[in-house]
């Protein structure tokens, strides 16, 4: 079966399918900025001895690269 | 459920604890290697090998309703997952999709077949195992296509000026090779947890009710156990739902490693 060719027939399931992906990728996405940068501006506070402003600001610079990454790789691409 | 009819005199243990998840050996000094839940997925996978091998022992024309069950999940998975997410390229991926789907149905589907009620993949071991081989395929996928760095600069270097490259790259790291295996596994254990501590909760609820002291508040059980019942149709959708969602997210992270640089 490995030659079979899928039928292309447009179906309301369709959209379902990768817009699902879609939006677990931009989960995923923000999940890993506000954990990776806010865990490194909590090494920051750590060392420096900041009181948590270092842990704010890259929480919300994490954030803020999220977003930029999920409308880089899943704006305005449509499959 | 006779487990609980027959412990009806005595009292219930309630509320339900995570004991529930940690069955005992079923022979003594198999340790955790023989327990319920590993007895099940080996019967998961003796279900699933029986199904197929009898659905497509004589296919006909005109298929009898076991081979039209078969072909009907294979197709799904091949046409409505493999091919809508992963495009021509699809077709190759069909079968480990549609095993997927059905193994990990199968064994969801324990949660609310009576006398048995409970899913494997209510504890993290089983759905973790499930994830790793879905990041170990994606990844390898990746590899062969882009080769080792090359596959790395795609998942990895997104086309972005350089001066915000650097706070990028450890977000795509993180996100694709991380967080996307691990919430594949916390999102099918987490469900069919909770779906089952919540039957546990209203089906235990009902005998403590019942138990009670008061006499007006007996009666109440028959509405636990009401909304027990109902909740169990309310899972059957989640068995579904989570097995489609695992297989379709899969088949969309393979997409995203086979996919060209644009």
């Amino acid at each position: 079966m490995a030659g079979d060719q899928p039928p292309q027939r447009p179906r309301g399931s369709d959209d379902y399918s990768s817009g699902a992906g879609k939006g677990w990728t931009a989960v995923a996405y923000l999940i890993s900025g506000i954990l990776v940068w806010g865990f490194i501006g909590w090494l920051v506070d750590r060392w420096l001895d900041t009181g948590g402003l270092a842990t704010a600001i890259g929480v919300v610079v994490g954030a803020a690269m999220a977003v930029y990454l999920i409308v880089l790789r899943l704006g305005g691409t449509t499959r | 459920m006779t487990r609980y009819t027959t412990a009806l005199a005595a009292d219930v243990p309630f509320p339900p604890g995570i004991e529930e998840f940690y069955p005992p050996s079923l022979v003594g000094g198999a340790g955790h290697w023989l327990t319920k839940f590993t007895l099940l997925i080996w019967i998961a996978v003796a279900i699933l090998i029986v199904f197929f091998l009898v659905a497509y022992r004589s296919p006909k024309m005109v298929p009898t309703r076991m081979q039209w069950m078969a072909e009907s999940v294979y197709g799904f998975a091949r046409d409505r997952i493999a091919g809508d997410l992963i495009g021509h390229e699809g077709a190759r991926f069909a079968s480990y999709l549609a095993t997927l789907f059905c193994f990990i149905f199968v064994t969801n589907a324990f949660a609310i077949i009576p006398f048995i009620q409970i899913s494997p993949n209510s504890h993290i071991a089983f759905p973790a195992v499930l994830a790793v081989i879905s990041l170990v395929m994606f990844f390898w996928v990746g590899v062969r296509r882009h080769g080792f760095w090359g596959y790395l600069k795609h998942a990895m270097i997104p086309p972005a000026p350089w001066f915000v490259l650097w706070l990028l790259i450890p977000i795509e790291f993180i996100s694709t090779f991380i967080v996307r295996p691990f919430t594949l596994a916390v999102r099918l254990f987490a469900n069919m947890f909770a779906g089952h501590m919540i039957l546990l909760v209203f089906t235990l609820g009902g005998f403590v009710l019942l138990n009670s002291a008061v006499a007006f508040v007996k009666p109440l059980s028959v509405f636990s156990w009401l909304l027990a019942i109902a909740l169990t149709f309310l899972e059957a959708l989640v068995i579904i739902l989570q097995a489609y969602v695992f297989t379709v997210l899969t088949a969309s992270y393979v997409q995203g490693a086979l996919a060209e640089d644009h």
